[in-house]
């Protein structure tokens, strides 16, 4: 991908980059926005430079998204797969991310974050497996540098500073991607992680998917801080809040970070401020800790919706909608029932991927779980 | 060909749900993805959707209807699928219908972990040690299931007392349940009746707790609980001892010192725990083994206007009558101006709680935990008593000892007290031991 003429393109770039994090100081509270609710553009200057193919697709995209989304959690409610964490909303911020990554740039990705996943590379079969227990979901046959899914809120953020730092030692022309959502930004780990980006300048682009809601708590009882792109200045890196609906503004700031961590100058923190428009998990029921009206006044921030009326108002949009969502549902539906026929995982695949030689405390482990599940039989 | 759609385990660990709306009637055709009907559950309110496509030929339970889960919900005739493969179908979802002991597996994003116990520790930086060290002693949680923890909970039963009979002990349900009957007498006794006011509000005042009330409130009742209280009643005759009290006092008093006569108890109690080490000491249970102590702190037990607090005499038998007294006097005016540390409280062997200074004859006192024993000090009375065979007005210190019998037998508890009173009898010995 990286041609001279780009090279030369990326210098200029840089230039214009680095006043977007001046421009969008976040101590000020500042957003970037670049299309408004009805998807008519208010900051062209900030425009990134797309043909109109690149729009059509991104908008495929976030549909292809929306719907394997909403039939992984009907999946679910069929009893057919285990729990799953919808990523309803967020699509706007998983495309213009999944866009800006070229195939050697890495993904050390959280649990919301299906969308980016798939434009890496990593199918839905696999997503699927995943979150129905079998290991095998999380051995992407097709994606490069992809990490398995980090559950644990915020260990992710480490992985990615670690393997910015190795990228950066061995002198690789590759970027590392995370996020982690507005709730993990109380635990250490994104603290430690983000100090030692800093320090390193390592090549990692950082997002925090602000999506109001840690499971029930709001953001107002996360923090203190006016938002949360401002805790960048603790570690010394460039900070941004932008509206993670617009895709136009998520895919104009991941180039100008990939282009700022490219020339070397290390990571960047972006706040992309979205709203989770599903539950936290299909464990969940957000109608106990939020509001129809709340919902109601977000779902005209929409990121599918605007992009639509954006691409509406430009008259490229040709195709028929519920025909491509038929389309894709068969699809995902095709993928799932290849999951659903994966053979169950061994058990031995659950403890023999970490060493070379099982350890001891290992070994044990298995034998117990093994003793377990003939207790378990013997009582059926 | 038929197939029955039964009701899945839509969150984490759920037992049943409850119907608010059916979305299908019996003869209506479904696709796949279709809601059916819309349930309640512990977590939840949500559709469920139709696992396939076909149309609905029987609906289990109406609306209201409580529906366990992996119990029918509806059944549906497939389209297409004949013979061999509709009864594939229709065993398929063994695959997903949760059997009791599924909790074990409820894996997720919100999800419980189950906690580390008995053989099941978590390894850290000890990965591939090739032995499994501390076994026993580690263990600080019985395996459970999350759902036999939260019904243990529920039911103010200490699991750890449960025996398990899951793998490796691992406490389940039935373990529980079956260990309830037992327990529940006792159960519906400690549980406090709920404050239901029956007289106007104006009748009552509400006060928060204080800290220190609240730490009393702890430490009396984990006291109590963990000790086998036995409390023993003397009485000394100390006439001797007010002599000498009533002759030094003033000159103590010079040095702006007061001679108390707890003063001189705590030496007596100091020279007697040297003599009656279980007294002096402390049952670890745990490590089944006694702890004695080689040094005498000695607690002394004080009352304030917010409540009792006990500071600690240091190495009390270093200390010289002037010096306990001495101590005496800083600890109360500490304690009187609320200025008493953590420090100044910690690491007391054994406690003497002086209410006779007050008022009392006798008493019960609650030993200061992990200690052995407390001394309950009552008011002297003038009374005659028998010497030399006359009767001759005499004056008796009342003292009441209480021991944790676990550790000090009733034997040991009357030497022990019998060693105070010579010394407090006869105050010389102090002098010469």
């Amino acid at each position: 991908m990286l041609t001279t003429t780009k090279k030369s393109v990326d210098k200029t770039d840089t230039k214009k980059q680095t006043n977007l994090f001046k421009d969008f100081d976040p101590a000020e509270d500042k957003i970037l926005r670049i299309i408004d609710n009805d998807g008519k553009v208010i900051n062209k200057e900030l425009m990134p430079d797309l043909d109109d193919e690149t729009i059509i697709q991104a908008y495929k995209h976030m549909l292809y998204f929306r719907t394997a989304d909403q039939m992984a959690v009907s999946y679910q409610r069929q009893g057919r797969m285990y729990t799953f964490p919808p990523c309803m909303g967020h699509e706007a911020i998983h495309a213009a991310s999944g866009m800006n990554m070229r195939d050697q740039d890495w993904l050390a990705p959280a649990f919301r974050e299906v969308g980016i996943m798939l434009l890496k590379g990593v199918t839905m079969k696999e997503i699927f497996l995943y979150y129905m227990g079998n290991e095998e979901g999380s051995n992407y046959k097709k994606a490069n540098h992809v990490l398995p899914i980090s559950i644990s809120i915020g260990s992710q953020f480490l992985h990615a500073t670690g393997i910015g730092y190795s990228v950066k030692y061995q002198k690789k022309d590759e970027l590392v991607f995370t996020s982690i959502g507005d709730g993990g930004t109380s635990e250490g780990d994104f603290s430690e992680a983000l100090n030692f980006a800093g320090i390193w300048k390592v090549p990692v682009i950082y997002t925090i998917q602000n999506n109001q809601y840690a499971i029930s708590v709001p953001v107002r009882n996360q923090t203190n801080s006016v938002n949360l792109a401002i805790k960048s200045y603790a570690f010394g890196l460039p900070g941004i809040k932008v509206d993670g609906n617009d895709f136009f503004a998520m895919y104009a700031i991941y180039k100008a970070a990939a282009e700022y961590a490219k020339a070397g100058n290390g990571a960047v923190l972006i706040e992309a401020l979205t709203y989770r428009k599903g539950a936290h998990t299909t464990s969940d029921d957000p109608t106990k800790y939020r509001t129809k009206e709340e919902e109601l006044e977000w779902d005209k921030t929409d990121p599918i919706i605007r992009l639509k009326k954006y691409m509406d108002e430009k008259g490229i949009w040709k195709e028929n909608e519920e025909e491509l969502i038929e389309k894709y549902k068969l699809e995902v539906d095709k993928q799932f029932e290849e999951a659903e026929n994966e053979a169950a995982y061994k058990l031995d695949d659950v403890f023999q991927h970490m060493y070379v030689d099982m350890p001891e405390d290992l070994k044990r482990q298995k034998s117990d779980y093994e003793q377990f599940l003939t207790w378990k039989e013997s009582r059926k | 060909m038929r197939y029955i759609f039964n009701f899945p385990d839509i969150g984490e660990g759920l037992e049943e749900g409850t119907i608010l709306e059916w979305h299908v009637v019996k003869g209506q055709a479904v696709k796949a993805g279709q809601a059916l009907v819309n349930m309640e559950t512990d977590k939840i309110v949500t559709d469920i959707p139709s696992p396939k496509t076909g149309t609905i030929v029987e609906i289990f339970g109406s609306v209201g209807e409580t529906i366990k889960v992996g119990s029918p919900l509806v059944e549906i005739e497939i389209e297409g699928v004949l013979g061999a493969a509709a009864v594939a179908e229709t065993k398929e979802p063994e695959k997903a219908e949760p059997k009791e002991g599924d909790e074990e597996e409820g894996a997720g994003v919100v999800g419980t972990m189950e906690l580390a116990g008995k053989n099941a520790y978590l390894a850290a930086s000890d990965e591939g040690s090739s032995k499994p060290k501390t076994e026993e002693k580690s263990i600080s949680k019985v395996l459970a299931t999350p759902l036999a923890r939260a019904m243990a909970k529920d039911l103010n039963i200490d699991i750890n007392a449960i025996k398990g009979t899951g793998p490796s002990g691992r406490v389940t349900k039935e373990d529980i349940q079956n260990h309830q009957p037992a327990k529940r007498a006792a159960d519906v006794k400690q549980k406090a009746e709920p404050f239901t006011p029956i007289q106007p509000a104006e009748a009552y005042t509400y006060e928060a707790l204080s800290q220190i009330r609240k730490a009393i409130a702890k430490n009396m009742l984990n006291s109590k609980q963990s000790t086998a209280h036995m409390t023993l009643f003397e009485e000394v005759e100390i006439s001797d001892l007010m002599k000498i009290r009533d002759k030094f006092k003033h000159k103590y008093a010079e040095k702006d010192i007061k001679l108390t006569y707890l003063s001189f108890i705590v030496k007596a109690t100091v020279h007697a725990l040297k003599k009656h080490r279980q007294l002096n000491s402390q049952m670890d249970m745990e490590n089944d083994r006694m702890i004695f102590k080689n040094y005498y702190n000695i607690a002394i037990a004080i009352d304030t206007p917010e409540g009792l607090v006990v500071p600690v005499i240091r190495n009390a038998d270093q200390l010289s009558i002037m010096q306990i007294a001495h101590e005496i006097m800083l600890l109360s005016d500490k304690a009187r101006d609320r200025k008493l540390t953590m420090d100044d409280m910690k690491d007391g062997t054994f406690t003497l709680t002086n209410y006779g200074s007050i008022g009392g004859i006798f008493a019960t006192p609650v030993i200061n935990y992990p200690q052995a024993g407390i001394l309950g000090i009552g008011r002297i009375v003038k009374k005659p008593v028998i010497k030399n065979d006359q009767v001759v007005a005499g004056n008796v210190l009342p003292l009441s000892l209480s021991v944790d019998h676990r550790i000090v037998d009733g034997g040991e508890a009357s030497r022990f007290v019998n060693s105070i009173m010579e010394y407090l009898s006869d105050p010389m010995l102090l002098l010469m031991e």
